[in-house]
């Protein structure tokens, strides 16, 4: 019984992510369609058109599993000759060291903006 | 028999990365990641039994196109917990555009620093953001989609792997700090590591892989031309 649950509440936001790809394709605006039925089943949400139940365990299938959906384009890696070798040691040097760096920045400011906030509330309830 | 080869590329998948994620349940090392160890099975069997990539893909094709679903699927978890972000929002927003700039800037600058050629380079600059928007980008900056795709995947595994150990060397303690470094530097890999920490972090990691590919959109295919 869930299981069927899971697939038709998978195809309503299947369909919510075929409209987001039309409005991108017609208005020929720069936004995936995919980001766009975010956007659309969104504000469905938050407008009470589309209740929540009705997409709840489709949903936390579909983001949960989310891995899942990476192994076969990671199993992809086995047609690129090209990136083993010299180069490819290079690339994945890259790759380290660009996300050691976007990670460190971003959890600084983060981390920091989030205790100042802490701080600055906490400072305000003793006045 | 089409049908068999469709079946088998998909179930085998499913049923091998299952196996994985229980092995990881029971173990949890971080080289157990489901991620590692499931490809690598794959991969080992389709070299040893010489299947093709492109026949494997007939069926296992199906599960990246529920990549789409899944992007549209993160509305849910950023519903629920819109008081939360609200309350958040200038530290979302900040660090993330912060984030991603360096992201592209230093993939860019860094790549050019190991003497990768240039068409290369432009595949490599949208790796952080999730698939299908990156192959959108890599494709307009004039990079090749495919190649994307795979720079996308070793992001993530080494986001994941890398991610957890910045958060104990720096101390990091904030459920926003957690959950944002982790979707801005490896997308829905990183997700999923969030969700292992907490329901908290897990949101906060869904709405930073969201709005990085958005910001990333914004930067590349809006301000970029601007400037050239």
């Amino acid at each position: 019984m869930n299981v069927l649950k899971i697939i038709v509440q998978i195809i309503i936001i299947y369909s919510f992510l075929l409209i987001g790809q039309w409005l991108a394709t017609s208005s020929g605006l720069p936004i995936p369609g995919s980001i766009i039925g975010l956007l659309l089943l969104l504000l469905c949400l938050t407008l009470h058109i589309v209740p929540l139940q009705w997409v709840d365990l489709g949903a936390r299938f579909l983001t949960g599993e989310l891995l899942l959906f990476f192994i076969p384009a990671a199993v992809g890696i086995i047609n690129y000759d090209n990136i083993i070798g010299i180069i490819g040691i290079k690339l994945i040097a890259v790759i380290f060291l660009s996300t050691i760096i976007v990670m460190t920045v971003t959890a600084l400011i983060a981390d920091r903006l989030t205790t100042e906030k802490r701080s600055i509330s906490h400072a305000s309830t003793k006045n | 028999m089409l049908l068999l080869k469709i079946s088998v590329g998909f179930i085998g998948t499913i049923l091998i990365f299952v196996g994985c994620k229980k092995l990881y349940e029971k173990y949890t090392k971080l080289w157990l990641s489901p991620l590692l160890t499931c490809p690598a099975i794959i991969i080992s069997f389709l070299v040893v039994c010489q299947i093709d990539y492109a026949d494997y893909n007939q069926g296992a094709q199906w599960l990246t196109k529920l990549l789409g679903p899944a992007t549209v699927a993160f509305a849910i978890p950023i519903y629920k917990n819109f008081v939360l972000i609200k309350k958040n929002a200038s530290t979302i927003i900040l660090s993330l555009v912060t984030g991603c700039i360096v992201a592209l800037a230093s993939s860019y600058l860094i790549a050019l620093l190991f003497g990768i050629n240039n068409s290369m380079i432009k595949s490599l600059v949208p790796r952080s953001i999730t698939t299908p928007i990156a192959m959108d980008i890599s494709t307009f900056i004039g990079g090749e989609a495919n190649m994307t795709a795979v720079f996308v995947i070793v992001t993530g595994l080494a986001g994941s792997v890398i991610g957890p150990l910045i958060i104990r060397f720096l101390a990091i303690k904030s459920a926003a700090a957690k959950g944002l470094m982790l979707g801005m530097g490896a997308h829905g890999c990183g997700t999923s590591k969030a969700f292992e920490f907490g329901e908290k972090e897990g949101m906060f990691s869904s709405v930073a892989m969201i709005l990085a590919a958005l910001l990333s959109i914004v930067i590349t295919e809006i301000l970029l031309p601007l400037f050239a």
